[in-house]
């Protein structure tokens, strides 16, 4: 009996979960009258056309480049200037450094959508091209980056000082000075801990949504979170349900596909993170 | 190797860092301390000092009573269930059954696709036409439901179900991550001692489970005074404020009233409601019953 409700217990759990996220899956591919009329059913034949739709009709295409576009750009700034910082704070300590390193990782404690008033402010008053960066997609990429720093820097500097010093040490010794040391020895070093954490990242920037909504208004800037989210809210997706569906699917499916692979490393760091509180 | 290359290696290398979260995260919190005693209506340079107006706008707002009583109530009624669940699940997937591997593989999910996509999910789930649920309850024969969260009554309840679908894995995990910390000889002593079942639990894992209540209490008072997308998305706090919360009601007033002023003052008011409750919880939770770990 016991058994019984162990088994029971954890399939109902796991059911909770994969069958809200099948049912996304099963009425992407149905009809537009389909995904009324037998909500439990399964499509007559498979209308991969909603994925078409989706991608062209309502404006998916567009923005998942968007989103594509801040994530990588996101990135490529965020990783090595977080590495650089992590390397001073990892393994070169100096007067006031400790103090430096808390004020980073306060980041982690006070939610960003505290300030999301005074961000927009500020945006509109730095000049970018003929306008501001706000409802720009450099202005979010450089907010994502600042927004991030904390959660990176606090992995990469674990991740620095676990490295070996006698490496450095020799390559040093060999006449390398301090950056050359970083970026040929160290940095390739500390690869795995980059992927992990950039990975970890790249989740949550393809989902980032109270931030994008505040600071993108223009629908070409737009990124997936914000241009579903107003498909739905706007209920311009009345005609073609179907495609709201797929949609959906396009949004969520890369991610599950990323976690799926990594979730023992991305598991390992979303405890490292918590546990540090 | 000579100090002053070390100096200047250190400038050079924390400086990107430091000059982008000093301008992005430093500058705009101490704006928002300083809006906070403004009335501003976003037009550049016209602001007007109003001191604690805004503080005490603030504590007569009926609507923002509603936000704090919403965010508090899940907090509390949407915390329990978070408890209570994950550390039976978490008990649950201790073995290694080849279920169980799968499952630990699929718990994450809600928690890493986007919140957007769990809030559309859940507005589907619940729509009274074609929703699962309307489904699921007319198979078993029940006439299936109203619209939960059309429904004052009932709308807190649906989005704190939401809720709880969305951030149950994460502590789900947390408290997996505790139990594993256990160390087999203690609860095999126990054993031993013929000490089973629900006296062991009382004695033995509850109590050895301290640092990861302590943590997973303060993740859900933080978690729950975020909550804003969720909200948004399903029911933009209505009908009738019924799921209105802080961050909704503030995004409301900065961003369609343009009260950027009184905005700022719910987001302050918001963080020192966090910086009580997590004192509160640091008191509760201030000496560790087994001593040893911090």
């Amino acid at each position: 009996m016991k058994k019984f409700l162990h088994a029971a217990g954890l399939t109902l759990f796991a059911l909770t979960i994969v069958v809200p996220l099948l049912w996304v899956l099963v009425n992407s591919l149905k009809t537009g009258s389909e995904v009324f009329s037998r909500p439990w059913g399964i499509p007559s034949s498979p209308q991969f056309v909603n994925y078409k739709n989706a991608w062209n009709e309502a404006g998916i295409g567009k923005y998942f480049l968007n989103t594509l576009l801040v994530t990588v750009g996101t990135l490529v700034i965020l990783l090595p200037i977080s590495a650089m910082a992590a390397y001073i704070f990892g393994r070169y300590p100096f007067r006031g450094s400790k103090t430096l390193f808390s004020a980073f990782l306060g980041g982690m404690m006070f939610p960003n959508f505290l300030v999301v008033i005074p961000l927009f402010f500020l945006l509109r008053d730095i000049p970018l091209g003929d306008g501001n960066m706000l409802d720009t997609r450099t202005g979010l990429i450089l907010v994502y980056v600042a927004y991030s720093l904390s959660f990176t820097i606090f992995v990469l500097t674990g991740f620095f000082q676990a490295l070996p010093g006698e490496l450095a040490e020799a390559a040093m010794m060999d006449g390398c000075g301090h950056a050359k040391t970083f970026w040929k020895i160290m940095l390739p070093l500390a690869r795995p801990g980059l992927i992990v954490v950039g990975i970890f990242n790249a989740i949550g920037l393809w989902n980032e949504y109270p931030l994008a909504l505040v600071l993108l208004s223009k629908d070409e800037n737009r990124t997936l979170p914000l241009g579903i989210a107003d498909l739905v809210m706007s209920q311009h997706y009345a005609s073609d349900w179907g495609a709201l569906f797929a949609g959906l699917v396009i949004v969520m499916l890369p991610v599950m596909v990323v976690y799926w692979i990594f979730r023992d490393k991305i598991h390992e760091t979303m405890l490292a993170g918590a546990v540090k509180g | 190797m000579k100090k002053r290359g070390r100096t200047a290696f250190i400038i050079t290398f924390l400086s990107p860092a430091v000059l982008l979260y000093g301008v992005f995260v430093v500058y705009p919190l101490i704006q928002a301390l300083l809006l906070s005693f403004y009335r501003w209506k976003g037009v550049s340079k016209n602001r007007t000092f109003v001191g604690l107006d805004n503080y005490k706008e603030l504590a007569q707002d009926q609507t923002f009573h509603k936000a704090l009583s919403n965010n508090l109530w899940l907090m509390v009624v949407g915390g329990a269930f978070i408890v209570v669940l994950s550390l039976l699940l978490a008990h649950g997937m201790q073995s290694n059954h080849k279920g169980v591997r799968v499952l630990r593989g699929l718990y994450l999910f809600p928690q890493v696709i986007s919140l957007v996509v769990v809030a559309i999910i859940w507005q589907f789930i619940y729509n009274p036409e074609y929703g699962l649920g309307t489904g699921l309850t007319k198979a078993i024969g029940l006439s299936g439901y109203g619209q939960p969260l059309g429904t004052s009554s009932q709308a807190l309840t649906a989005v704190g179900i939401a809720f709880v679908w969305y951030a149950l894995g994460f502590y789900v995990m947390l408290f997996s991550a505790g139990l594993k910390q256990i160390p087999e000889e203690v609860t095999e002593a126990a054993s031993l001692d013929g000490s089973t079942g629900f006296h062991r639990f009382k004695t033995i894992t509850w109590p050895m489970l301290w640092s990861v209540k302590r943590i997973s209490a303060i993740y859900i008072v933080i978690n729950v005074l975020n909550i804003f997308a969720l909200v948004y998305i399903m029911t933009k706090g209505g009908p009738d404020r019924a799921t209105e919360t802080m961050l909704t009601y503030l995004y409301e007033q900065a961003f369609t009233n343009s009260k950027y002023g009184y905005g700022t003052t719910i987001a302050a008011a918001n963080f020192v409601i966090a910086m009580i409750l997590a004192a509160i919880l640091m008191f509760v939770f201030r000496k560790n019953p087994e001593g040893e770990r911090a």
